[in-house]
This record gives structure tokens, sequence and C-alpha cells, in this order.
């Protein structure tokens, strides 16, 4: 979903920016409570840290609050928004040690010379869904999205997780169409890969039993 | 024929359904011979989906949100 889908929504939306824009204070506590939910999440999927994403949220609260009167509506308001987020992130894990990279070509499926498939691809889909309640498969999941390259993980993020457009995450993001579904199909291909392995042994497992 | 490379380079259009009638057929015909190939779209399908939904469930924590309530009545009234 994205920040605000119901038309009703976009028009108060609309009017609360103007009122932003015009240095009305009220409007920024109703946009505050809007959009501080979505800014605290996409913080914390990038930084995994509450302290981090609270420090997030204040400082992308305090920039609309003091720079809101300058958003020129040249894209939209919540592209805006998300815009800073990611900055303000990006800027709290810069001061991070950086974990090594993993290569995401590495993990891309492969094929023989006729273009097949050379692994055995085994099909887990079936377990998933009970395995989620699970800490350790959570866990599990975590750390996977956690390793994905910054900028597959990202488009991931806006794209699946937030369920934005397309076309969306391409403003955002400044990327062309092609290259924001691209990056998003190199996550799911990491992702699947990296999950492969642990539903693989979890099958395993419970055949064993 | 289509083969399997050609079919996981198309995935992502494959699911959203922008393929063109042709080549959405032919994919469908390269999977109905090609275990594999289903088996890959289904964990494709359901790494995606168990990934979105494990990040999905973040709520901010009560105590961070009435911090956040008491910084935004601060600007509010200075």
């Amino acid at each position: 979903m994205g920040f605000s889908d119901q038309s009703n929504d976009k028009v108060t939306e609309e009017q609360l920016v103007k009122d932003l824009q015009a240095g009305e204070v009220r409007s920024f506590e109703q946009l505050a409570n809007i959009y501080q939910k979505k800014i605290y999440a996409l913080s914390f999927n990038l930084t995994r840290n509450a302290t981090d994403s609270q420090d997030v949220t204040q400082e992308v609260l305090l920039t609309l609050f003091r720079k809101g009167h300058t958003f020129q509506g040249k894209s939209a308001f919540s592209s805006w928004v998300y815009r800073i987020t990611l900055n303000a992130s990006y800027m709290k894990l810069r001061t991070r040690k950086k974990e090594p990279n993993v290569s995401i070509d590495d993990l891309l499926p492969s094929f023989n010379s006729s273009g097949f498939q050379q692994e055995k691809i085994k099909d887990w889909s079936e377990n998933t869904e009970s395995l989620l309640f699970d800490n350790e498969t959570r866990e599990v999941i975590q750390k996977a999205v956690d390793l994905l390259p910054d900028k597959e993980k990202i488009v991931f993020i806006l794209r699946d997780v937030d369920g934005l457009s397309t076309e969306k995450v391409s403003n955002i993001l400044e990327l062309t169409i092609p290259a924001v579904k691209s990056r998003l199909h190199r996550a799911r291909l990491f992702l699947r890969k990296k999950l492969a392995n642990y539903f693989e042994e979890y099958d395993v497992r419970k055949e064993k039993k | 024929m289509i083969c399997c490379k050609e079919c996981i380079e198309l995935l992502h259009d494959y699911l959203e359904g922008e393929l063109s009638p042709e080549i959405n057929a032919s994919l469908e015909e390269h999977f109905l011979d090609c275990p594999p190939c289903i088996a890959f779209v289904n964990t494709y399908k359901s790494a995606t989906q168990i990934c979105k939904t494990t990040l999905q469930s973040k709520d901010i924590p009560d105590a961070v949100k009435s911090r956040l309530k008491e910084f935004v009545d601060r600007k509010k009234n200075n």
C-alpha cells in the first residue's frame, strides 16, 4: 500500500501539504501522523535499529516542519518524504562498520550452454507459510534481506514490502523503469537462492524425523 | 522453443502480467515440460512473499510513538 490510496485521503493530503507550504502549523501535526509509521518502518528496514529509526523519524519530521514551505511540488509530496527518509537512514548507516559485500552475481541461477538450468531445483514453497511464525525462520529471512546489496535492497523494500508501484519507485530513486524492474528481479533471485538452502535443509530434517 | 534462462529472465514481467500474449504462451508451454522451472517459479514467488510478510509487520513501538508525539507537540507549540 502507498501512503494514501483512497482518493478522499489524497484530497485531504493535498490540502494539508498546501497548508504546510503556507506555514500552517496544524497541518504539520496531521502530516506527521499520516507519515510517521511509514518513515519509521522504512528506516527500520534499512537500519535494523530502533534507536536509529526513531532518530531518523524525528529528523524527517523536523525537516518537514522546517522546510515544508520550501517543498515545490515538482514530484509527489510522498516521494519527497521518502527521499528525505532514505538520505537520513543512509547517513546513520554511514557511521557503522560496513558488512562485506555479497556478490549478487554469484547467487544468480546458472545455466548450461543450451540455456537449461544446471542445478537441481527443489520445490520448498509449500513449507514456508507454516514456518513464518518460527523465530529462527524469521531471523534467517531477515538476515537474507540484510545481505542484499543496497541498490537492490531499497528497490525490494519500496516495491515489494511497501507495495509502491514501479513508477513511484522510479520517481523516488530517480531510476528508469527498466532499472527498477531489473533490480527488483535481482533482489528476488538473491533472496530465493539465500532461502533455498535453509528451506531445503528444513525438508531434509523433517524427512529424517 | 524458449529455454530456462530466457524464462527466468522474463519472470518478473511474467508475474506482473506484462508480457505479450505470444511470449506469455511460450513461457507457459516451457513450464509444462520443465518441472525445475515450475519449482523455480514457485520458490521465487514464495521467497518474495515470506520476505515481504516478515518485513511488513513493523509498527512503531509505543514508547517511540509517545516520544514522537512529544516531539511533534513541542514543535507545534514553539
